[in-house]
């Protein structure tokens, strides 16, 4: 009597799922472990969860190229705007700080794991065990931190220790101290003004002409950036040639962008340091690189500064515009 | 956040050069010579907006008035008005595909607290993915006594709760800490929403399976294209998080992790793992690339700091702001919102001058913890130039920082959680400007 009871109840749940949960609700059911071994991808940085297998540098390599390298670029520099998974070591203390694999990650099981789930980028979860060691290894390889010879499996992939790994602290936050003043607070003769640069704000969709604020100019095209809030520049005067005064309109709309602030590796306009060793190279140079567009030390200028409606001559005079400010 | 602003890139340089053509610069230069004494005391100017003529206003018969409209039904899934113009928008040259990429929430157009969810900033690394909720399933397996699989009807057995929380992203403002970038309210604080999220909590589930003494953490990962994962610790787990299916009134939208979603309220938005498929608990994080490669903070030393996971009291002005410029000289409500991750917002001031003196504002509506809050000051406009700031003080006494200490702390390169005092340059016509004081 006693018996049966319990086990009607027992019957009935079985006869909706599998295998009823024993948890305090008894909600859901019991995963199995082929489910759980089916999506348990993840490693972590003592090994747990590596597969068993191995792979190898020079395997790796050829599967790199084929699957990787279209975006990745052949030695982890990375095409175009895609990321890097390699160099930058020794920039992370610098202004130009550049984040790779190799310069910054702290664990490899990271790498094994990252590209497991989720390269190459439109095929994630494609690679075998194998593939996965040996590609990893190779990435290992473009970062100088394993030798040609690494063979990767369970116990010497463990193993790798990643150079940036003793970097990294735990969150050490609140680090600022700001307290609730009200008068007399900042000192306003000090203020520096920092305004924005004008056009990288998609803004068609509150001005209508899509004018945006700029930094703008008057001989002196980095005043208004520089200029705090009760500082003014004292402008000295420049007298512009023919040419530099038609070629102030195609700078203000093709050039100013970038050259007005001076990002991504353009020479500011009026910063005559920048511009001493380039006007040294003669108008000639300077042209054809405006024209044609190059890759330089410092960024890439794109030909006619991207905007291809520009005719040669249009491009000419916002050079000399451009030298006129900057001698 | 993916990758904010790469230099020395021919794409890069390429977009930069198709967004910068054709736009015409406005010339600053008064404003900039005027300084501090145009802000104490300026002429008054009056500006009066244009008036439009139109035959539906009075004192003629409206059209919409003389015929009648569609009927119930209409539209069985309403949409916005058709002169509204609600809508997420993106920076182009941010990102280099639009399958990992980031748009922003149109603070500068919302209304209250609550975020539609039709425009809640996104946030992919590897797109959205299309889940059939029938076959979608949660596994909680690990360091637990009865490992679980969890179809959506099981979870909506479970005891629900109804939460409006805020999410933001921690590279909100990213793109602003070298320097004063972005031109619009959109794009310098959007990446921030607010929404009523229903769920069950995740300590509920966690009594479910049963943790074992020595499970310390949970792995949460996604069913989308880049497999999302985050290390949560216990503690938060059993603290405030959710395991959310409902947002704002109805399911959770695909973009916002349909069917199923961790929240994790005060926390950046990257651990609040979206089309969670797995709960994994065990003894130690496991240091994955979005804990690792980003969302770690590079200092200044090239150290760095990881699981950085408060959102830190922040505040913005919503109104004016640069697409809401002043229209009319004469009384304004400046209006905007304040949050913090670590509890409720106890006071936000505000200041016309830069900083040098502020006042305090009211704080409207509902006040409620790691949700936004509405502040307002009243005040009159006669055409003076403003450098309107807000800073919000959170229940904890944090006071939201100015840049400057941000940045003697951080440098400029850390990317993420950049809340501090922000800065409407507001002009003699009422336009308005980011800016950054120094
Ligand atoms: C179609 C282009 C493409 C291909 C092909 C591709 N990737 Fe990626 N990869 C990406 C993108 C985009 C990201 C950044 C994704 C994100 O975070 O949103 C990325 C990120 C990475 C990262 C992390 C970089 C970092 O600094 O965080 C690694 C490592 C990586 N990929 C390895 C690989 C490997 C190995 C392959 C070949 C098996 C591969 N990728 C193929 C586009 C690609
Ligand atoms: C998208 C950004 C961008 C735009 C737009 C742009 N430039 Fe440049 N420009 C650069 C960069 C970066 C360099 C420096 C490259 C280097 O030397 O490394 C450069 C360098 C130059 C130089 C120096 C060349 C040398 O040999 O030293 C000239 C001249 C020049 N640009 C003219 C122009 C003109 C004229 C325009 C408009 C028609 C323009 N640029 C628009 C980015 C830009």
């Amino acid at each position: 009597m006693f018996r049966s009871l319990k086990l009607i109840p027992l019957l009935l749940t079985m006869a909706f799922s599998v295998i009823v949960s024993a948890g305090p609700l008894g909600i859901g059911s019991v995963a199995t472990p082929e489910m759980i071994a089916g999506w348990d991808i993840d490693i972590r940085p003592d090994g747990t969860g590596l597969p068993d297998g191995e792979g190898t540098v020079a395997a790796g390599e050829g599967l790199y190229e084929a699957k990787c390298a279209s975006c990745h670029g052949l030695f982890g520099e990375g095409e175009g705007r895609w990321p890097a998974l390699a160099g930058g070591e020794g920039t992370l203390d610098t202004l130009h700080p550049e984040k790779t694999v190799g310069s910054y990650w702290p664990y490899a099981s990271t790498l094994w794991d990252y590209i497991h789930r989720a390269m190459p980028y439109t095929a994630p979860q494609s690679l075998t065990d194998a593939e996965t060691y040996s590609i990893s290894a190779y990435v290992l390889y473009l970062n100088d931190i394993v030798d040609d010879e690494f063979v990767a499996n369970r116990e010497t992939f463990a193993r790798v220790k990643m150079p940036n790994e003793e970097n990294f602290y735990v969150d050490n936050r609140p680090d600022s101290k700001n307290e609730r003043c009200f008068e007399n607070c900042a000192d306003p003769k000090a203020f520096e003004i920092v305004t924005t640069i004008n056009g990288l704000t998609p803004t068609g969709h509150f001005k209508e002409d899509s004018g945006v604020a700029a930094n703008h100019y008057d001989g002196n095209p980095s005043a208004a950036s520089e200029s705090g809030i009760s500082k003014e520049k004292n402008d000295t005067k420049i007298v512009l040639s023919d040419k530099a005064t038609l070629g102030k309109g195609v700078y203000d709309t093709a050039c100013q962008a970038c050259h007005n602030p001076g990002i991504a590796g353009a020479p500011r306009t009026g910063d005559k340091t920048a511009w001493v060793s380039r006007i040294d190279q003669g108008m000639d140079v300077l042209n054809g690189h405006a024209i044609n567009g190059y890759q330089g030390a410092d960024g890439v200028m794109p030909a006619k500064g991207g905007n291809m409606s520009l005719s040669n001559d249009d491009v000419i005079n916002a050079v000399a515009f451009m030298v006129e400010l900057s001698r | 956040m993916g990758r904010i602003y790469e230099p020395s890139l021919p794409k890069l340089m390429e977009a930069i050069a198709t967004e910068a053509r054709g736009m015409k610069g406005l010339d600053r230069r008064n404003f900039l010579k005027g300084g501090i004494a145009a802000v104490a005391g300026l002429a008054s100017v009056q500006i009066i907006p244009k008036a439009s003529a139109s035959s539906n206003l009075p004192p003629n018969l409206p059209k919409w008035q003389s015929h009648l409209g569609p009927g119930v039904v209409s539209k069985p899934y309403g949409e916005p008005a058709e002169f509204e113009d609600l809508q997420r928008r993106t920076v182009p040259w941010l990102t280099v595909d639009a399958a990992s990429s980031i748009s922003m929430t149109p603070l500068q157009d919302l209304e209250g607290i609550i975020t539609p969810s039709g425009v809640v900033f996104e946030r992919y690394h590897g797109g959205i993915p299309n889940v059939n909720p029938d076959q979608h399933r949660l596994i909680i397996h690990g360091l637990v006594e009865r490992p679980l699989v969890l179809t959506m009807d099981d979870l909506r057995r479970f005891p629900s709760v109804s939460e409006i929380r805020f999410i933001e992203c921690p590279a909100n403002g990213g793109m602003e800490w070298r320097g004063a970038q972005m031109e619009a309210l959109q794009f310098t604080h959007g990446m921030l929403a607010c929404c009523e999220w229903t769920g069950v909590k995740l300590s509920t589930l966690l009594d479910e399976v049963g943790v074992k003494p020595d499970g310390k953490w949970i792995l949460a990962e996604g069913a989308d294209a880049a497999g999302m994962s985050r290390s949560i610790p216990l503690e938060k787990a059993l603290d405030d998080t959710i395991i959310a299916w409902g947002q704002n009134g109805e399911a959770l939208r695909p973009e916002q992790g349909y069917p199923l979603r961790m929240l994790n309220p005060g926390w950046e938005g990257n651990t609040s793992v979206k089309w969670l498929r797995r709960l994994e608990i065990g003894d130690q994080p496991w240091h994955h690339r979005e804990e690792t490669s980003k969302y770690t903070d590079l200092m200044p030393d090239g150290r760095a700091r990881r699981f950085t996971w408060v959102q830190e009291a922040n505040s913005v002005i919503t109104s004016p702001c640069p697409e809401k410029p002043l229209k009319q000289s004469g009384f304004v409500e400046i209006r905007g919102y304040a949050w913090s991750g670590r509890g409720k917002i106890k006071a936000v001031d505000i200041s016309f001058d830069g900083g040098v003196n502020w006042e305090r504002t009211e704080l409207k509506g509902l006040v409620l913890s790691k949700a936004l809050t509405q502040f307002s000051y009243r005040t009159t406009w006669s055409g003076q130039p403003w450098l309107l700031q807000s800073r919000a003080i959170d229940e904890t006494g944090y006071v939201q920082p100015t840049l400057k200490q941000l940045r003697d702390e951080r440098g400029g390169w850390s990317i993420y959680h950049k809340n501090s005092i922000h800065t409407w340059n507001v002009m003699e016509n009422g336009d308005v400007f980011n800016v950054q004081i120094s």
